[in-house]
Protein backbone atom coordinates (compact mmCIF):
# COMPACT_ATOMS: atom_id res chain seq x y z
CA UNK A 1 0.00 0.00 0.00
CA UNK A 2 2.73 2.52 1.08
CA UNK A 3 4.42 1.46 -2.12
CA UNK A 4 1.01 2.26 -4.24
CA UNK A 5 1.14 5.42 -2.50
CA UNK A 6 3.77 6.96 -3.26
CA UNK A 7 3.56 6.10 -6.66
CA UNK A 8 0.23 7.81 -6.62
CA UNK A 9 1.93 10.74 -5.25
CA UNK A 10 5.23 11.20 -7.55
CA UNK A 11 2.69 10.19 -10.69
CA UNK A 12 -0.15 13.19 -10.04
CA UNK A 13 2.25 15.96 -8.88
CA UNK A 14 5.06 15.52 -11.16
CA UNK A 15 5.56 12.72 -13.55
CA UNK A 16 2.01 12.87 -15.10
CA UNK A 17 1.21 16.29 -13.32
CA UNK A 18 -1.89 16.82 -14.64
CA UNK A 19 -1.19 20.90 -16.59
CA UNK A 20 1.94 20.56 -17.22
CA UNK A 21 1.71 17.00 -18.85
CA UNK A 22 -1.64 16.09 -19.45
CA UNK A 23 -2.35 19.55 -20.81
CA UNK A 24 -5.60 19.70 -18.82
CA UNK A 25 -7.01 22.41 -16.83
CA UNK A 26 -5.23 24.80 -18.77
CA UNK A 27 -8.59 26.97 -18.93
CA UNK A 28 -8.25 27.88 -15.30
CA UNK A 29 -4.71 28.04 -15.42
CA UNK A 30 -5.20 30.45 -17.34
CA UNK A 31 -7.57 32.50 -15.87
CA UNK A 32 -6.76 32.50 -11.92
CA UNK A 33 -3.29 32.97 -12.38
CA UNK A 34 -2.86 36.44 -11.49
CA UNK A 35 -3.11 36.20 -7.80
CA UNK A 36 -1.89 33.62 -5.73
CA UNK A 37 -4.28 34.14 -3.10
CA UNK A 38 -7.03 33.62 -5.77
CA UNK A 39 -4.71 30.42 -7.46
CA UNK A 40 -4.85 28.99 -3.79
CA UNK A 41 -8.51 28.97 -3.28
CA UNK A 42 -8.47 27.76 -6.75
CA UNK A 43 -6.62 24.93 -6.34
CA UNK A 44 -7.49 23.72 -3.14
CA UNK A 45 -11.50 23.79 -4.49
CA UNK A 46 -10.61 21.77 -7.24
CA UNK A 47 -8.57 19.44 -5.01
CA UNK A 48 -11.39 18.85 -2.82
CA UNK A 49 -13.65 18.03 -5.57
CA UNK A 50 -11.41 15.84 -7.37
CA UNK A 51 -10.49 13.95 -4.29
CA UNK A 52 -14.47 13.43 -2.88
CA UNK A 53 -15.80 12.82 -6.91
CA UNK A 54 -13.25 10.40 -6.92
CA UNK A 55 -14.16 8.47 -3.89
CA UNK A 56 -17.76 8.81 -4.32
CA UNK A 57 -17.47 7.27 -7.82
CA UNK A 58 -15.08 4.64 -6.64
CA UNK A 59 -17.57 3.59 -3.96
CA UNK A 60 -20.25 3.54 -6.66
CA UNK A 61 -18.23 2.08 -9.11
CA UNK A 62 -19.57 -1.42 -9.04
CA UNK A 63 -23.24 0.27 -9.21
CA UNK A 64 -22.99 2.73 -11.45
CA UNK A 65 -24.67 1.07 -14.98
CA UNK A 66 -21.93 1.11 -17.54
CA UNK A 67 -23.57 3.06 -20.61
CA UNK A 68 -24.63 5.89 -17.99
CA UNK A 69 -21.44 6.41 -16.20
CA UNK A 70 -20.33 9.79 -17.15
CA UNK A 71 -24.02 10.97 -16.75
CA UNK A 72 -23.60 9.87 -13.09
CA UNK A 73 -19.99 11.25 -12.68
CA UNK A 74 -20.74 14.56 -14.34
CA UNK A 75 -23.66 14.48 -11.59
CA UNK A 76 -21.48 13.72 -8.66
CA UNK A 77 -18.98 16.35 -9.73
CA UNK A 78 -21.20 19.00 -10.35
CA UNK A 79 -23.04 18.07 -6.82
CA UNK A 80 -19.42 18.73 -4.86
CA UNK A 81 -19.01 21.83 -7.23
CA UNK A 82 -22.09 23.64 -5.98
CA UNK A 83 -21.50 23.08 -2.19
CA UNK A 84 -17.47 24.48 -2.58
CA UNK A 85 -19.73 27.58 -4.62
CA UNK A 86 -22.04 27.56 -1.34
CA UNK A 87 -19.06 27.28 1.04
CA UNK A 88 -17.15 30.17 -0.99
CA UNK A 89 -20.19 32.49 -1.14
CA UNK A 90 -21.27 32.02 2.26
CA UNK A 91 -17.62 32.52 4.07
CA UNK A 92 -15.17 33.72 1.89
CA UNK A 93 -17.49 36.20 -0.55
CA UNK A 94 -13.81 38.20 -1.27
CA UNK A 95 -12.92 35.34 -3.16
CA UNK A 96 -15.84 34.16 -4.13
CA UNK A 97 -16.10 37.30 -6.72
CA UNK A 98 -12.52 37.56 -7.62
CA UNK A 99 -12.95 33.85 -8.75
CA UNK A 100 -16.84 34.48 -10.44
CA UNK A 101 -17.85 32.07 -12.60
CA UNK A 102 -14.48 29.98 -12.48
CA UNK A 103 -15.73 28.10 -9.65
CA UNK A 104 -18.66 26.90 -11.74
CA UNK A 105 -16.62 25.89 -14.60
CA UNK A 106 -14.84 23.59 -12.30
CA UNK A 107 -18.01 21.40 -13.21
CA UNK A 108 -15.72 21.26 -16.43
CA UNK A 109 -12.68 20.91 -15.44
CA UNK A 110 -10.89 17.45 -17.40
CA UNK A 111 -9.19 17.11 -14.66
CA UNK A 112 -11.69 15.85 -12.56
CA UNK A 113 -13.85 13.86 -15.58
CA UNK A 114 -10.17 12.31 -16.54
CA UNK A 115 -9.33 11.06 -12.85
CA UNK A 116 -13.06 10.14 -12.61
CA UNK A 117 -12.83 7.88 -15.79
CA UNK A 118 -9.21 7.00 -15.76
CA UNK A 119 -8.93 5.70 -12.10
CA UNK A 120 -11.69 6.21 -9.60
CA UNK A 121 -13.80 4.05 -11.84
CA UNK A 122 -11.59 1.11 -11.97
CA UNK A 123 -9.78 1.08 -8.12
CA UNK A 124 -10.68 0.89 -4.54
CA UNK A 125 -12.22 4.04 -3.02
CA UNK A 126 -9.35 5.18 -0.93
CA UNK A 127 -6.71 5.03 -3.33
CA UNK A 128 -8.67 6.93 -5.79
CA UNK A 129 -9.52 9.26 -3.37
CA UNK A 130 -5.48 10.23 -3.19
CA UNK A 131 -5.38 10.10 -6.47
CA UNK A 132 -7.79 12.56 -6.86
CA UNK A 133 -6.05 14.60 -4.21
CA UNK A 134 -2.58 14.28 -5.24
CA UNK A 135 -4.17 15.13 -8.96
CA UNK A 136 -5.38 18.41 -7.39
CA UNK A 137 -2.14 18.97 -5.21
CA UNK A 138 -0.24 18.80 -8.53
CA UNK A 139 -2.75 21.33 -10.32
CA UNK A 140 -2.29 23.96 -7.05
CA UNK A 141 1.70 23.69 -7.61
CA UNK A 142 1.78 25.17 -11.26
CA UNK A 143 -0.92 27.74 -10.45
CA UNK A 144 1.09 29.03 -7.72
CA UNK A 145 4.15 28.62 -9.66
CA UNK A 146 2.63 30.26 -12.21
CA UNK A 147 0.69 32.94 -9.90
CA UNK A 148 3.86 33.32 -7.89
CA UNK A 149 5.16 35.15 -11.42
CA UNK A 150 2.39 36.77 -12.41
CA UNK A 151 1.63 38.07 -9.07
CA UNK A 152 5.39 39.14 -7.73
CA UNK A 153 6.71 40.57 -11.34
CA UNK A 154 2.77 42.18 -12.16
CA UNK A 155 2.20 43.58 -8.92
CA UNK A 156 5.24 43.29 -6.55
CA UNK A 157 3.43 41.69 -4.16
CA UNK A 158 3.81 37.90 -2.77
CA UNK A 159 -0.03 36.51 -1.38
CA UNK A 160 -0.94 40.63 -1.31
CA UNK A 161 1.69 40.93 0.86
CA UNK A 162 4.62 43.64 -0.94
CA UNK A 163 7.56 42.09 -1.55
CA UNK A 164 8.99 44.52 -4.10
CA UNK A 165 12.29 45.10 -2.52
CA UNK A 166 14.55 45.77 -5.81
CA UNK A 167 12.01 48.47 -6.87
CA UNK A 168 11.27 47.40 -9.85
CA UNK A 169 8.88 48.60 -12.60
CA UNK A 170 5.82 46.11 -12.26
CA UNK A 171 4.87 44.70 -15.61
CA UNK A 172 1.04 45.10 -16.72
CA UNK A 173 1.53 42.45 -19.17
CA UNK A 174 2.30 39.69 -16.02
CA UNK A 175 -1.84 40.71 -14.74
CA UNK A 176 -2.96 40.42 -18.02
CA UNK A 177 -4.04 37.20 -19.69
CA UNK A 178 -1.44 36.99 -22.06
CA UNK A 179 1.23 36.39 -19.11
CA UNK A 180 0.06 33.49 -18.35
CA UNK A 181 -0.05 31.83 -21.90
CA UNK A 182 3.87 32.44 -21.86
CA UNK A 183 4.71 30.99 -18.47
CA UNK A 184 2.39 27.95 -19.30
CA UNK A 185 4.09 27.42 -22.84
CA UNK A 186 7.53 27.64 -20.68
CA UNK A 187 6.77 25.72 -17.60
CA UNK A 188 5.53 22.73 -19.96
CA UNK A 189 8.62 23.07 -22.66
CA UNK A 190 11.07 23.03 -19.45
CA UNK A 191 9.18 19.83 -18.21
CA UNK A 192 8.94 18.19 -21.36
CA UNK A 193 12.49 18.67 -21.65
CA UNK A 194 13.15 16.90 -18.47
CA UNK A 195 10.82 13.68 -19.28
CA UNK A 196 10.80 13.62 -22.87
CA UNK A 197 14.14 14.85 -24.31
CA UNK A 198 14.29 14.86 -27.64
CA UNK A 199 10.89 13.34 -28.40
CA UNK A 200 9.27 15.52 -31.17
CA UNK A 201 12.54 15.97 -33.12
CA UNK A 202 12.13 15.15 -36.80
CA UNK A 203 15.29 12.68 -36.79
CA UNK B 1 -22.08 -6.78 -14.77
CA UNK B 2 -24.95 -6.31 -17.04
CA UNK B 3 -27.46 -4.31 -15.81
CA UNK B 4 -31.35 -4.00 -16.90
CA UNK B 5 -32.92 -1.10 -17.76
CA UNK B 6 -35.29 -0.77 -15.14
CA UNK B 7 -31.98 -0.89 -12.62
CA UNK B 8 -30.41 1.87 -14.71
CA UNK B 9 -33.67 3.97 -14.72
CA UNK B 10 -33.80 3.86 -10.87
CA UNK B 11 -30.52 3.97 -9.90
CA UNK B 12 -29.97 7.33 -11.91
CA UNK B 13 -33.08 8.49 -9.58
CA UNK B 14 -31.77 7.71 -6.57
CA UNK B 15 -28.23 9.14 -7.04
CA UNK B 16 -30.04 12.33 -8.21
CA UNK B 17 -32.66 12.22 -5.11
CA UNK B 18 -29.40 11.77 -3.18
CA UNK B 19 -27.39 14.07 -4.01
CA UNK B 20 -30.08 17.06 -5.01
CA UNK B 21 -31.38 16.53 -1.32
CA UNK B 22 -27.54 16.96 -0.05
CA UNK B 23 -27.31 20.49 -1.95
CA UNK B 24 -30.69 21.26 -0.73
CA UNK B 25 -29.47 20.72 2.86
CA UNK B 26 -26.28 22.85 2.26
CA UNK B 27 -27.89 25.42 0.55
CA UNK B 28 -30.60 25.88 3.70
CA UNK B 29 -27.95 25.91 6.00
CA UNK B 30 -26.25 28.78 4.40
CA UNK B 31 -28.87 30.62 3.05
CA UNK B 32 -29.06 33.35 6.34
CA UNK B 33 -25.38 34.08 6.24
CA UNK B 34 -25.37 34.52 2.32
CA UNK B 35 -28.44 36.98 2.79
CA UNK B 36 -26.54 38.52 4.92
CA UNK B 37 -23.37 38.99 2.69
CA UNK B 38 -25.38 40.18 0.05
CA UNK B 39 -26.83 42.76 2.13
CA UNK B 40 -23.49 43.47 2.91
CA UNK B 41 -22.28 44.12 -0.52
CA UNK B 42 -25.96 45.99 -0.94
CA UNK B 43 -25.44 48.54 1.67
CA UNK B 44 -21.62 48.83 0.61
CA UNK B 45 -21.98 49.51 -2.83
CA UNK B 46 -24.92 52.60 -1.37
CA UNK B 47 -22.40 53.72 0.60
CA UNK B 48 -19.84 53.93 -2.54
CA UNK B 49 -22.46 56.09 -5.04
CA UNK B 50 -22.34 58.48 -1.82
CA UNK B 51 -18.57 58.31 -1.78
CA UNK B 52 -18.49 57.59 1.79
CA UNK B 53 -16.00 55.47 3.88
CA UNK B 54 -16.46 51.82 2.71
CA UNK B 55 -14.00 50.19 4.87
CA UNK B 56 -14.13 48.42 8.18
CA UNK B 57 -15.65 45.61 9.35
CA UNK B 58 -19.31 44.48 8.67
CA UNK B 59 -20.58 45.86 11.35
CA UNK B 60 -19.34 49.40 11.14
CA UNK B 61 -20.64 49.38 7.71
CA UNK B 62 -24.33 48.30 8.61
CA UNK B 63 -23.61 51.28 11.31
CA UNK B 64 -22.41 53.93 9.09
CA UNK B 65 -25.61 53.07 6.61
CA UNK B 66 -28.05 52.99 9.50
CA UNK B 67 -26.81 56.67 10.60
CA UNK B 68 -26.58 58.21 6.98
CA UNK B 69 -29.10 56.59 4.66
CA UNK B 70 -32.98 56.22 4.89
CA UNK B 71 -35.06 54.18 2.37
CA UNK B 72 -37.31 56.21 1.34
CA UNK B 73 -39.69 56.92 -1.94
CA UNK B 74 -39.77 60.66 -3.54
CA UNK B 75 -42.72 61.27 -6.10
CA UNK B 76 -43.56 57.29 -6.44
CA UNK B 77 -39.56 56.81 -7.00
CA UNK B 78 -38.34 53.53 -4.32
CA UNK B 79 -34.60 54.88 -3.68
CA UNK B 80 -31.97 55.69 -0.98
CA UNK B 81 -31.74 59.07 0.48
CA UNK B 82 -28.55 60.47 1.98
CA UNK B 83 -29.20 63.07 4.71
CA UNK B 84 -27.34 65.35 7.25
CA UNK B 85 -27.68 64.96 10.57
CA UNK B 86 -29.99 68.07 10.32
CA UNK B 87 -31.80 66.24 8.00
CA UNK B 88 -30.81 67.96 4.52
CA UNK B 89 -30.81 66.11 1.53
CA UNK B 90 -27.08 65.57 0.04
CA UNK B 91 -28.43 62.84 -2.30
CA UNK B 92 -30.06 59.91 -3.53
CA UNK B 93 -29.18 56.75 -4.94
CA UNK B 94 -31.65 55.70 -7.53
CA UNK B 95 -31.99 51.83 -8.79
CA UNK B 96 -31.63 51.02 -11.83
CA UNK B 97 -32.03 47.70 -13.91
CA UNK B 98 -31.42 47.21 -18.09
CA UNK B 99 -30.23 44.70 -20.09
CA UNK B 100 -26.60 44.57 -20.50
CA UNK B 101 -24.71 42.39 -23.08
CA UNK B 102 -26.12 39.02 -22.05
CA UNK B 103 -28.14 39.59 -18.71
CA UNK B 104 -29.34 42.24 -17.23
CA UNK B 105 -27.16 45.02 -15.30
CA UNK B 106 -28.45 46.58 -12.03
CA UNK B 107 -27.39 48.73 -9.68
CA UNK B 108 -27.73 52.43 -8.40
CA UNK B 109 -26.78 55.78 -9.73
CA UNK B 110 -26.87 58.79 -7.09
CA UNK B 111 -27.39 62.07 -7.91
CA UNK B 112 -27.56 65.46 -6.17
CA UNK B 113 -31.06 67.07 -4.75
CA UNK B 114 -30.36 69.79 -7.54
CA UNK B 115 -30.05 66.94 -10.09
CA UNK B 116 -27.29 68.60 -11.45
CA UNK B 117 -24.61 66.11 -10.23
CA UNK B 118 -24.20 62.38 -10.55
CA UNK B 119 -22.17 61.60 -7.06
CA UNK B 120 -21.38 58.10 -8.05
CA UNK B 121 -21.87 54.37 -10.03
CA UNK B 122 -22.57 51.27 -8.81
CA UNK B 123 -23.27 47.74 -10.25
CA UNK B 124 -24.54 45.17 -7.81
CA UNK B 125 -25.44 42.63 -10.34
CA UNK B 126 -24.52 41.83 -14.21
CA UNK B 127 -23.04 38.59 -16.26
CA UNK B 128 -21.15 40.51 -18.85
CA UNK B 129 -18.04 38.89 -19.96
CA UNK B 130 -15.11 38.39 -17.37
CA UNK B 131 -11.96 40.94 -18.12
CA UNK B 132 -14.13 42.38 -21.15
CA UNK B 133 -17.37 43.77 -19.72
CA UNK B 134 -17.19 42.77 -16.47
CA UNK B 135 -14.52 45.62 -16.56
CA UNK B 136 -17.61 48.23 -15.74
CA UNK B 137 -16.76 46.95 -12.08
CA UNK B 138 -13.96 48.13 -12.22
CA UNK B 139 -12.93 51.95 -10.69
CA UNK B 140 -10.96 53.27 -13.87
CA UNK B 141 -14.34 53.34 -15.15
CA UNK B 142 -16.65 53.91 -12.48
CA UNK B 143 -15.15 56.66 -11.06
CA UNK B 144 -15.60 58.53 -14.36
CA UNK B 145 -18.69 59.15 -13.24
CA UNK B 146 -17.98 60.89 -10.00
CA UNK B 147 -19.08 64.51 -9.60
CA UNK B 148 -20.05 64.48 -13.26
CA UNK B 149 -21.98 67.44 -14.00
CA UNK B 150 -25.53 67.19 -15.68
CA UNK B 151 -28.88 69.01 -16.47
CA UNK B 152 -32.07 68.19 -17.28
CA UNK B 153 -30.83 67.96 -21.09
CA UNK B 154 -27.93 66.02 -20.74
CA UNK B 155 -27.75 62.57 -22.59
CA UNK B 156 -24.24 60.55 -21.93
CA UNK B 157 -22.45 60.28 -24.22
CA UNK B 158 -18.65 58.64 -24.78
CA UNK B 159 -15.64 60.87 -25.96
CA UNK B 160 -16.12 63.71 -27.42
CA UNK B 161 -19.71 63.80 -27.89
CA UNK B 162 -19.84 63.86 -24.36
CA UNK B 163 -17.56 66.57 -23.94
CA UNK B 164 -14.46 63.73 -23.52
CA UNK B 165 -15.47 63.18 -19.66
CA UNK B 166 -15.99 59.82 -20.12
CA UNK B 167 -14.75 57.17 -21.80
CA UNK B 168 -15.84 53.39 -23.08
CA UNK B 169 -14.38 50.02 -22.35
CA UNK B 170 -11.91 48.99 -25.18
CA UNK B 171 -13.34 45.96 -26.34
CA UNK B 172 -16.44 46.22 -25.02
CA UNK B 173 -18.30 48.31 -27.06
CA UNK B 174 -21.47 46.76 -26.50
CA UNK B 175 -21.55 46.56 -22.49
CA UNK B 176 -20.17 50.19 -22.46
CA UNK B 177 -23.29 51.22 -24.75
CA UNK B 178 -25.96 48.91 -23.02
CA UNK B 179 -24.53 50.51 -19.77
CA UNK B 180 -25.43 54.13 -21.00
CA UNK B 181 -28.86 53.47 -22.67
CA UNK B 182 -29.77 52.06 -19.04
CA UNK B 183 -28.35 55.38 -17.40
CA UNK B 184 -29.66 57.85 -20.12
CA UNK B 185 -32.99 55.97 -20.03
CA UNK B 186 -32.61 56.36 -16.06
CA UNK B 187 -32.53 60.23 -16.49
CA UNK B 188 -35.05 60.59 -19.05
CA UNK B 189 -37.74 58.30 -16.83
CA UNK B 190 -37.14 57.87 -13.12
CA UNK B 191 -34.33 61.18 -12.05
CA UNK B 192 -36.81 63.92 -14.41
CA UNK B 193 -39.63 62.56 -12.22
CA UNK B 194 -37.88 63.84 -9.10
CA UNK B 195 -36.95 67.55 -10.87
CA UNK B 196 -40.80 68.08 -10.40
CA UNK B 197 -40.83 66.60 -7.47
CA UNK B 198 -38.08 69.09 -6.21
CA UNK B 199 -39.56 72.14 -7.87
CA UNK B 200 -43.27 71.43 -6.76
Amino acid sequence: MAEKIKEVISRNVWKENQVLRQILGICSSLAVTNLMTNSLVMGLGLTFVTAFSSLTISLLRNAIPHRIRMIVQTLIIAAYVILVDIFLKANMTDISNALGPYVGLIITNCIIMGRAEAYAQKNPPLISMLDGFFAGIGYTVVLLIISLFREYLGFGTIFGFDANFLGFETWTIMVMPPAAFFLIGALIWITSNIFAPGKGKKS
Amino acid sequence: MKKGRIYTVVFMLIVSAVFTLLLAGADAFYRPKIEENDLLAERTAILYVFDLDQSGSSAEILERFEKNIKQTSVSGVELYEYASAEGETIAWAVPFTGAGLWGSISGYMGVSPDLDRITGLVFTNHSETPGLGGRIDELTYREQFRDLQITAETTLAYGEDGGGQIDAITGATSTSNAVLRILNQLLDDTISKLEVANNG
